[in-house]
């Protein structure tokens, strides 16, 4: 599939339309693999006991653990990954899982509360906007995805603004 | 520079952070998959890179994120809090490859106790200077610090 008029029109009937995904908790545990990973030495990420003389019930996530995870789930059988490794069902919504190529062009992250451990976390998702550009190697879209992520009484954590290029 | 002398610093528009460098491995891009269930093959299988067009397995985007994130996390210190983050991958690194982030205020409001700085952030490539990442992150930190209390330090 090329960049074409069903393309653009499969994406915009998507506009606006909520995706919601159970997460699942943030453990300790997760926290601190992912601070590890990144080199992380704040104890804020790995010390409880540090985390609460700064007044947190728990240890706290680095601030884009959220959007860095790829997958939240156990992850799918081996003869349903893409030659590259990642799943071929797990895809933006409105975009064909093959045949077009998707870049990534941006991200802006809004920190809006502290993830603290046992937090348990739901994403929406939403297509915000499509927009055309024509590329120099033909044409584009710029897609724009909105996650918000939040707790379970269903208050905003964090806020991604994705930009994704296809072509 | 700890975080400690970061809080010693002078918050004047226009002046430059002082810069973290962050050596990367294979070990740590690998972890950094593991860590987020990332099963993406441009980060582990060199034969998969090589055959993409790369010379090497890939630091992900959002490690990239990350240690910009821990840049700006290092300079608010205890009292401070990162508000939010925009970055734009421009280049890839390989695993390996040493990222250097600085910053430079480009912008200081103040609202009662608290300051919000507005850091203009570049990460390059400690190979060859290219930038990788341009970003923009808004810290809030305590506007005591914007007192000028340099702490008898220089500058």
């Amino acid at each position: 599939m090329a960049i074409d008029g069903a393309l653009i029109a499969g994406l915009q009937a998507q506009v606006g339309v909520e995706h919601v995904e159970l997460l699942g908790e943030i453990s300790a545990e997760m926290i601190g693999r992912y601070a590890a990973a990144v080199g992380e030495s704040n104890p804020l990420y790995s010390d409880a006991a540090y985390a609460r003389s700064r007044g947190y019930a728990d240890v706290v996530a680095p601030p884009n653990l959220l959007a860095a995870v790829i997958n939240w789930g156990p992850g799918a059988p081996y003869d349903r990954l893409r030659d590259d490794g990642t799943e071929a069902e797990k895809h933006l919504p409105g975009v064909p899982s093959q045949g077009v190529r998707v870049m990534g062009g941006g991200e802006e992250m809004t920190f809006t509360r502290p993830v603290v451990a046992g937090a348990v976390v739901t994403r929406s998702t939403v297509l915000a906007e499509v927009g055309e550009r024509s590329g120099t190697q033909g044409p584009m879209l710029v897609l724009r995805y909105s996650d918000h992520y939040r707790d379970g009484a269903g208050a905003v954590l964090m806020e991604s603004v994705r930009t994704v290029l296809l072509r | 520079m700890s975080a400690s002398e970061h809080e010693r610093a002078p918050v004047d528009v226009g002046s430059t952070l002082a810069a973290m460098s962050q050596a990367t491995s294979k070990v740590q891009v690998f972890r950094y998959s593991a860590a987020t269930w990332n099963t993406h093959r441009i980060h582990y299988d060199k034969d998969y890179a090589v055959a993409e067009g790369y010379p090497d397995v890939l630091v992900q985007s959002h490690l990239h994120g990350a240690l910009l994130a821990r840049y700006c996390t290092d300079w608010a210190g205890e009292e401070g809090r990162l508000i939010s983050l925009g970055l734009r991958v421009r280049r890839f690194a390989l695993a390996g490859e040493t990222l250097n982030v600085v910053g430079v205020i480009s912008a200081v409001a103040l609202a009662g106790e608290r300051a919000r700085v507005t850091l203009d952030l570049a990460e390059t490539r400690g190979s060859d200077g290219e930038v990788c990442v341009t970003a923009s992150a808004s810290v809030e930190i305590p506007a005591s610090r914007l007192a000028g209390d340099a702490g008898g330090g220089p500058g």
